[in-house]
């Protein structure tokens, strides 16, 4: 349940990229994507990649007045900058911006049907997923690059009996 | 010796007192057209899988902020110059209990609403359809019906399943009585009156040729042939009506060293219309929580005759000191 809450959460935002800003994109093992990746789904990298969002799913939530049937989990989404090459790095702080508003735009409407990608096609798991309103890091700036972290929590129920 | 501390650290913990995280709870409809309710027998059924209850048990999943209340007033009778207090005796009985749903279905809904609680039939032509006749072979959990009519349903979809209204007074609702009918003439000759009210709902599990699957059984069993089934779009309750529903239910607390505490109300009745709670979930997310209060009414004890409002029950763990 829990993979298929991240796995739907980590595609209607990769799709809704791909509408919202069709040149957002990155070029991971030959293939050219809508720039937004799992941390844990890809190769190890020392650095964090740039211009890219990076999600990174962080603490597996547990609230004991929920019913014990909710997932809840804690996903950070990573990004940085430093820029383009044609301004030289000095429009990094405007490039930095147009990523937040991005980010606002396919974090919305905050749900999405809930799916299960094991198989192919991949079918409706017939609950949604839904997350908190995104809370945005102060930027960080790490000698050229400008950083930033935006935090969501998502969530989504399990329901037993319907296959 | 053991001692009890607000810190633990260093401290014995009196082993005796039960520890538990949360509350279950489960309700069954009270037959109002019969005689009382027969309270629950814990002796025989009181160690049941609590995801799994006897029949005819509906769970309504975990609660909090459970507080009971007993309102009894015990005085002193008086005797002699100068009066002394020879006896008590208890002139009046009364007991509540309050909770809050941490689910939200149809049943908690009615539960918490009190009153007679609706379902929202969905019109024809609008993923509704007109009432489904049911074939021969229903379970409590598959409808059995034509391969065309079964095509109608689909997963996920709630639905109402129960006798068309022919003028009928009285208790009306199959499996529990979910409204009353005084006067035929107000329902003005509805036909699906009993399936707008009827607490005999379910979801569909998943429609396989001519059969309809449910995630869980209905509260009336195995519907007859006479029943039928309507998609349902939602559900509705309101402040006022003069109908109050009514229920037995049964509080288990789970112990974490095996003991089991049992509450059985063998009838309840709210004693409010429906509010809500919030709890906040994360960021600006918040659980709507139904709360409840139900005011315990009498049954007589089969045992020795006498009038009673609730039971608690205790079943200790094994080895626990007594």
């Amino acid at each position: 349940m829990m993979v298929d809450t991240k796995d739907a959460f980590y595609v209607a935002l990769r799709d809704r990229l791909r509408t919202v800003n069709p040149e957002r994109k990155m070029l991971v093992r030959g293939a050219l994507r809508p720039a937004i990746l799992v941390e844990d789904a890809e190769p190890v990298s020392e650095k964090m990649p740039r211009d890219v969002y990076v999600l990174r799913w962080t603490e597996l939530g547990s609230d004991p007045s929920l019913p014990e049937t909710m997932a809840i989990t804690r996903c950070e989404i990573h990004y940085c900058t430093v820029g383009t090459e044609d301004a030289c790095g000095l429009d990094r702080g405007k490039v930095l911006a147009a990523m937040d508003a991005d980010l606002r735009e396919i974090l919305k409407p905050p749900s999405t049907p809930g799916m299960n990608y094991s198989s192919t096609p991949a079918t409706a798991t017939g609950v949604t997923v839904f997350w908190t309103e995104p809370l945005f890091s102060p930027t960080k700036t790490t000698r050229d690059s400008l950083e930033r972290v935006a935090s969501v929590t998502v969530l989504a129920r399990c329901v037993e009996g319907v296959q | 010796m053991s001692t009890t501390t607000n810190d633990l650290t260093g401290s014995a913990v009196n082993a005796s007192a039960p520890i538990t995280r949360r509350v279950r709870a489960y309700f069954s409809p009270v037959d109002r057209t019969s005689p009382a309710p027969v309270p629950f027998d814990t002796a025989q059924s009181g160690r049941f899988d609590l995801e799994s209850p006897p029949a005819p048990w509906v769970d309504l999943g975990w609660v909090d902020n459970f507080t009971r209340k007993s309102t009894s007033e015990i005085g002193p009778l008086a005797a002699g110059a100068p009066a002394m207090s020879v006896v008590q005796v208890r002139h009046k009985v009364d007991a509540w209990v309050s909770l809050r749903f941490l689910h939200w279905g149809k049943l908690q809904m009615a539960l918490a609403a009190g009153s007679d609680h609706w379902n929202l039939i969905a019109p024809p032509g609008q993923s509704g359809t007109n009432a489904v006749s049911l074939a021969t072979g229903s379970t409590a959990t598959a409808l059995m019906m034509s391969v065309t009519d079964a095509a109608e349903f689909s997963r996920g979809q709630a639905i109402a399943v129960d006798v068309d209204y022919s003028g009928q007074t009285g208790y009306v609702g199959s499996g529990a009585s979910s409204a009353y009918v005084g006067d035929a003439r107000a329902l003005q000759g509805d036909l699906n009156y009993v399936r707008r009210v009827t607490l005999n709902v379910a979801q569909v599990a998943a429609v396989n040729g001519n059969c309809v699957h449910l995630t869980a059984p209905l509260v009336a069993g195995a519907p007859s042939t006479a029943m039928r089934v309507q998609p349902v779009n939602g559900f509705m309750d309101r402040e006022g009506g003069t109908f109050f529903q009514e229920w037995s239910a049964l509080f288990v607390m789970q112990g974490e060293e095996g003991e089991r505490i049992l509450y059985n109300y063998p009838r309840l009745q709210a004693m409010k219309g429906g509010q809500e709670a919030t709890q906040p979930v994360a960021g600006t997310l918040k659980m709507i929580c139904l709360t409840a209060e139900f005011r315990a009414l009498p049954v007589r004890d089969g045992r020795d005759g006498q009038p009673t409002l609730c039971y608690r029950s205790f079943l200790p763990g094994t080895g626990m000191p007594l």
